[in-house]
Protein backbone atom coordinates (compact mmCIF):
# COMPACT_ATOMS: atom_id res chain seq x y z
CA UNK A 1 0.00 0.00 0.00
CA UNK A 2 1.93 3.20 -0.84
CA UNK A 3 2.65 5.51 2.21
CA UNK A 4 1.49 8.43 0.23
CA UNK A 5 -1.99 7.51 -0.24
CA UNK A 6 -2.42 6.03 3.60
CA UNK A 7 -0.99 9.72 5.05
CA UNK A 8 -4.52 11.47 2.88
CA UNK A 9 -7.01 8.23 3.41
CA UNK A 10 -9.68 8.51 5.84
CA UNK A 11 -12.32 6.24 7.36
CA UNK A 12 -15.62 6.89 5.82
CA UNK A 13 -17.31 6.81 8.89
CA UNK A 14 -15.14 8.22 11.40
CA UNK A 15 -12.76 10.21 9.17
CA UNK A 16 -9.46 8.93 11.16
CA UNK A 17 -6.51 7.28 9.42
CA UNK A 18 -6.56 3.88 9.04
CA UNK A 19 -3.64 1.29 9.15
CA UNK A 20 -2.98 -1.40 6.12
CA UNK A 21 -2.78 -5.27 6.91
CA UNK A 22 -1.21 -6.55 4.19
CA UNK A 23 -1.54 -10.02 6.07
CA UNK A 24 -5.67 -9.35 5.52
CA UNK A 25 -5.19 -7.82 2.69
CA UNK A 26 -7.51 -4.87 3.99
CA UNK A 27 -7.10 -1.44 5.37
CA UNK A 28 -8.29 -1.39 9.48
CA UNK A 29 -10.15 1.17 11.67
CA UNK A 30 -9.75 0.36 15.35
CA UNK A 31 -11.83 2.98 16.33
CA UNK A 32 -14.79 2.17 14.51
CA UNK A 33 -13.41 -1.92 14.55
CA UNK A 34 -14.12 -2.44 10.62
CA UNK A 35 -12.18 -3.71 7.90
CA UNK A 36 -12.21 -2.23 4.58
CA UNK A 37 -11.30 -4.76 1.52
CA UNK A 38 -9.00 -4.08 -1.02
CA UNK A 39 -10.15 -5.75 -4.40
CA UNK A 40 -7.48 -5.97 -6.82
CA UNK A 41 -5.37 -3.41 -5.35
CA UNK A 42 -8.40 -1.12 -5.43
CA UNK A 43 -9.75 -0.19 -1.92
CA UNK A 44 -14.04 0.01 -1.35
CA UNK A 45 -13.94 2.66 0.88
CA UNK A 46 -17.49 1.74 1.15
CA UNK A 47 -19.43 1.41 4.40
CA UNK A 48 -21.96 -1.27 3.39
CA UNK A 49 -18.77 -3.20 1.88
CA UNK A 50 -16.79 -3.27 5.50
CA UNK A 51 -16.36 -5.94 7.40
CA UNK A 52 -16.64 -5.99 11.41
CA UNK A 53 -13.22 -6.77 12.75
CA UNK A 54 -13.27 -9.52 15.81
CA UNK A 55 -12.59 -9.23 19.09
CA UNK A 56 -9.68 -11.64 18.55
CA UNK A 57 -8.33 -9.41 15.54
CA UNK A 58 -8.61 -6.61 17.87
CA UNK A 59 -6.49 -8.25 20.05
CA UNK A 60 -4.14 -9.46 17.55
CA UNK A 61 -3.44 -5.83 16.06
CA UNK A 62 -2.84 -4.36 19.63
CA UNK B 1 -30.41 8.66 -9.54
CA UNK B 2 -29.31 6.40 -6.35
CA UNK B 3 -25.96 4.99 -6.10
CA UNK B 4 -27.08 1.46 -6.78
CA UNK B 5 -28.61 2.43 -10.03
CA UNK B 6 -25.55 4.04 -10.97
CA UNK B 7 -23.39 1.03 -10.16
CA UNK B 8 -26.05 -0.86 -12.01
CA UNK B 9 -25.78 1.65 -15.03
CA UNK B 10 -21.97 1.57 -15.19
CA UNK B 11 -22.01 -2.42 -14.85
CA UNK B 12 -23.97 -2.57 -17.88
CA UNK B 13 -21.20 0.11 -19.79
CA UNK B 14 -18.29 -0.89 -18.78
CA UNK B 15 -17.50 -3.89 -21.22
CA UNK B 16 -18.26 -1.49 -24.10
CA UNK B 17 -17.87 2.53 -22.70
CA UNK B 18 -14.35 2.74 -24.63
CA UNK B 19 -15.67 2.08 -27.60
CA UNK B 20 -18.92 3.45 -27.74
CA UNK B 21 -18.39 6.77 -25.27
CA UNK B 22 -14.64 6.98 -25.61
CA UNK B 23 -14.21 9.28 -29.13
CA UNK B 24 -17.44 11.28 -27.88
CA UNK B 25 -16.26 12.67 -24.60
CA UNK B 26 -12.16 12.75 -25.90
CA UNK B 27 -12.00 16.23 -26.67
CA UNK B 28 -13.74 17.49 -23.47
CA UNK B 29 -11.21 15.03 -21.86
CA UNK B 30 -8.21 15.98 -23.45
CA UNK B 31 -9.02 20.03 -22.20
CA UNK B 32 -9.80 19.11 -19.27
CA UNK B 33 -6.44 17.10 -18.71
CA UNK B 34 -4.57 20.04 -20.72
CA UNK B 35 -5.62 22.35 -18.08
CA UNK B 36 -4.46 20.34 -15.12
CA UNK B 37 -1.28 19.34 -17.21
CA UNK B 38 -0.25 23.23 -16.65
CA UNK B 39 2.52 22.62 -13.83
CA UNK B 40 4.68 20.02 -13.02
CA UNK B 41 4.47 17.42 -9.87
CA UNK B 42 1.12 18.63 -8.80
CA UNK B 43 -1.12 15.80 -7.29
CA UNK B 44 -4.64 15.50 -9.18
CA UNK B 45 -7.75 13.52 -8.12
CA UNK B 46 -9.99 12.41 -10.99
CA UNK B 47 -13.76 11.84 -9.61
CA UNK B 48 -15.06 9.27 -11.67
CA UNK B 49 -12.25 8.09 -13.23
CA UNK B 50 -14.07 5.48 -15.08
CA UNK B 51 -12.32 3.37 -17.45
CA UNK B 52 -9.27 5.48 -16.84
CA UNK B 53 -9.74 6.92 -20.81
CA UNK B 54 -7.40 10.00 -19.43
CA UNK B 55 -5.18 8.08 -17.56
CA UNK B 56 -2.56 7.86 -20.47
CA UNK B 57 -3.14 11.71 -21.03
CA UNK B 58 -1.38 13.39 -17.94
CA UNK B 59 1.79 14.49 -17.97
CA UNK B 60 4.20 12.01 -16.12
CA UNK B 61 5.50 14.41 -13.60
CA UNK B 62 2.00 14.54 -12.19
CA UNK B 63 0.75 12.21 -9.53
CA UNK B 64 -3.21 10.68 -10.44
CA UNK B 65 -5.87 8.97 -8.13
CA UNK B 66 -8.74 8.07 -9.26
CA UNK B 67 -11.87 7.31 -7.76
CA UNK B 68 -15.23 5.95 -8.89
CA UNK B 69 -18.16 3.66 -7.69
CA UNK B 70 -18.30 1.24 -10.03
CA UNK B 71 -16.16 -1.54 -9.59
CA UNK B 72 -16.34 -3.22 -13.25
CA UNK B 73 -15.16 0.04 -14.78
CA UNK B 74 -12.40 0.49 -12.13
CA UNK B 75 -11.39 -2.76 -13.67
CA UNK B 76 -11.02 -1.43 -16.44
CA UNK B 77 -8.88 1.42 -15.45
CA UNK B 78 -6.78 -0.80 -13.64
CA UNK B 79 -6.00 -3.11 -16.77
CA UNK B 80 -4.81 0.40 -18.26
CA UNK B 81 -2.90 1.05 -15.86
CA UNK B 82 -0.40 -2.16 -16.40
CA UNK B 83 -0.86 -2.37 -19.77
CA UNK B 84 0.73 0.88 -20.66
CA UNK B 85 2.69 1.03 -17.12
CA UNK B 86 1.61 4.34 -15.63
CA UNK B 87 3.56 4.46 -12.78
CA UNK B 88 2.62 7.96 -12.12
CA UNK B 89 -0.94 6.70 -11.35
CA UNK B 90 -1.04 6.38 -7.70
CA UNK B 91 -3.94 4.34 -6.69
CA UNK B 92 -7.63 4.09 -7.46
CA UNK B 93 -10.39 3.53 -5.13
CA UNK B 94 -14.31 2.70 -4.93
CA UNK B 95 -15.40 5.51 -3.51
CA UNK B 96 -19.16 7.59 -3.78
CA UNK B 97 -17.87 10.83 -5.30
CA UNK B 98 -19.96 12.54 -3.14
CA UNK B 99 -18.23 11.17 0.39
CA UNK B 100 -14.58 11.53 -0.69
CA UNK B 101 -12.81 9.63 2.18
CA UNK B 102 -9.78 12.00 2.02
CA UNK B 103 -8.09 14.58 4.35
CA UNK B 104 -8.77 18.25 3.53
CA UNK B 105 -6.72 19.68 1.39
CA UNK B 106 -5.07 16.53 -0.52
CA UNK B 107 -5.31 17.79 -3.86
CA UNK B 108 -3.67 20.28 -6.27
CA UNK B 109 -6.32 19.58 -8.67
CA UNK B 110 -9.73 18.01 -8.68
CA UNK B 111 -11.34 16.99 -11.76
CA UNK B 112 -14.77 15.67 -12.54
CA UNK B 113 -15.27 14.80 -16.41
CA UNK B 114 -19.03 13.68 -17.03
CA UNK B 115 -20.16 13.39 -13.21
CA UNK B 116 -21.68 16.28 -12.03
CA UNK B 117 -25.25 15.29 -13.98
CA UNK B 118 -24.46 11.60 -12.64
CA UNK B 119 -24.29 11.62 -9.32
CA UNK B 120 -27.82 12.25 -7.08
CA UNK B 121 -26.31 15.50 -5.48
CA UNK B 122 -24.37 18.07 -7.61
CA UNK B 123 -23.91 20.42 -4.87
CA UNK B 124 -22.61 17.47 -1.91
CA UNK B 125 -20.03 16.70 -4.87
CA UNK B 126 -18.77 20.47 -5.43
CA UNK B 127 -18.65 20.65 -1.67
CA UNK B 128 -16.06 17.58 -1.18
CA UNK B 129 -14.23 18.66 -4.46
CA UNK B 130 -13.36 21.63 -2.99
CA UNK B 131 -12.79 19.96 0.53
CA UNK B 132 -10.01 18.00 -0.45
CA UNK B 133 -8.48 20.63 -2.80
CA UNK B 134 -6.10 22.95 -1.63
CA UNK B 135 -6.72 26.72 -1.20
CA UNK B 136 -6.15 28.49 -4.47
CA UNK B 137 -6.28 24.34 -5.75
CA UNK B 138 -7.97 24.40 -9.67
CA UNK B 139 -11.28 22.40 -9.28
CA UNK B 140 -12.36 21.31 -13.37
CA UNK B 141 -15.69 20.34 -14.36
CA UNK B 142 -16.55 18.70 -17.87
CA UNK B 143 -20.15 18.36 -18.16
CA UNK B 144 -23.36 19.09 -20.32
CA UNK B 145 -25.24 22.07 -19.36
CA UNK B 146 -28.49 21.98 -20.45
CA UNK B 147 -29.25 23.90 -24.34
CA UNK B 148 -30.09 27.35 -24.50
CA UNK B 149 -31.73 26.20 -27.86
CA UNK B 150 -35.27 25.84 -27.51
CA UNK B 151 -35.36 22.60 -29.59
CA UNK B 152 -32.65 21.10 -27.62
CA UNK B 153 -34.04 21.50 -24.54
CA UNK B 154 -37.44 20.20 -25.43
CA UNK B 155 -35.40 17.35 -26.66
CA UNK B 156 -33.85 16.83 -23.29
CA UNK B 157 -36.63 17.48 -21.44
CA UNK B 158 -38.39 14.85 -23.43
CA UNK B 159 -35.27 12.48 -22.40
CA UNK B 160 -35.47 13.58 -18.51
CA UNK B 161 -37.46 10.25 -17.49
CA UNK B 162 -35.26 7.92 -19.67
CA UNK B 163 -32.04 9.35 -16.95
CA UNK B 164 -32.24 6.15 -14.89
CA UNK B 165 -31.38 4.13 -18.30
CA UNK B 166 -28.92 6.69 -19.30
CA UNK B 167 -27.29 6.89 -16.90
CA UNK B 168 -27.27 10.88 -16.26
CA UNK B 169 -29.45 13.60 -16.04
CA UNK B 170 -29.64 15.09 -19.68
CA UNK B 171 -31.49 18.81 -18.50
CA UNK B 172 -28.63 20.13 -15.79
CA UNK B 173 -28.55 24.02 -15.94
CA UNK B 174 -25.07 25.57 -15.52
CA UNK B 175 -26.31 27.68 -12.64
CA UNK B 176 -26.78 24.06 -10.67
CA UNK B 177 -22.98 24.20 -10.00
CA UNK B 178 -22.04 27.10 -7.80
CA UNK B 179 -20.25 30.26 -8.71
CA UNK B 180 -19.48 31.71 -5.21
CA UNK B 181 -16.96 34.76 -4.36
CA UNK B 182 -15.03 32.23 -2.58
CA UNK B 183 -14.61 29.79 -5.42
CA UNK B 184 -15.17 31.72 -9.00
CA UNK B 185 -15.41 30.63 -12.06
CA UNK B 186 -12.45 31.44 -13.67
CA UNK B 187 -13.47 30.13 -17.06
CA UNK B 188 -16.12 28.44 -19.19
CA UNK B 189 -14.89 26.84 -22.29
CA UNK B 190 -16.46 24.71 -25.14
CA UNK B 191 -15.27 20.97 -25.30
CA UNK B 192 -16.52 20.28 -28.56
CA UNK B 193 -17.53 22.11 -31.60
CA UNK B 194 -21.23 22.02 -30.62
CA UNK B 195 -20.90 23.24 -27.29
CA UNK B 196 -22.90 20.13 -25.98
CA UNK B 197 -20.01 19.78 -23.37
CA UNK B 198 -18.31 22.57 -21.01
CA UNK B 199 -15.33 22.79 -19.42
CA UNK B 200 -16.10 24.88 -15.93
CA UNK B 201 -12.94 25.80 -14.18
CA UNK B 202 -13.10 27.22 -10.71
CA UNK B 203 -10.46 28.36 -8.61
CA UNK B 204 -10.46 27.57 -5.04
CA UNK B 205 -11.30 29.80 -2.39
CA UNK B 206 -9.99 32.09 -0.83
CA UNK B 207 -11.33 34.39 -3.33
CA UNK B 208 -8.80 34.81 -6.36
CA UNK B 209 -9.02 38.81 -6.91
CA UNK B 210 -10.70 40.07 -9.92
CA UNK B 211 -11.14 36.64 -11.62
CA UNK B 212 -13.14 37.48 -14.12
CA UNK B 213 -15.12 34.74 -16.10
CA UNK B 214 -13.77 33.83 -19.65
CA UNK B 215 -16.43 33.10 -21.51
CA UNK B 216 -14.69 31.26 -24.64
CA UNK B 217 -17.87 30.45 -26.59
CA UNK B 218 -17.86 31.40 -30.14
CA UNK B 219 -21.55 31.29 -31.50
CA UNK B 220 -25.21 29.96 -30.17
CA UNK B 221 -25.35 26.93 -28.30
Amino acid sequence: MNRKLLDILVCPICKGRLTWESGAGELHCRACRLAYPVRDGIPVMLEDEARTLSVEEMEQNK
Amino acid sequence: MDLAAIRRTYRRYAGHYDMVFGPVFHPGRRMAVETANQRPGRRILEVGVGTGLSLPLYRKDIQVTGIDISPEMLAKAREKVAEQQLENVEALLEMDAEALEFEDNSFDVVVAMYVASVVPNPDRLMAEMRRVCVPDGEILIINHFASENPVLRGLERTLKPLSKMLGFHPDMALDALPDEPDCPRVGVHRANIFGYWKLVHYRNGPAANGADVVDSQVGPD
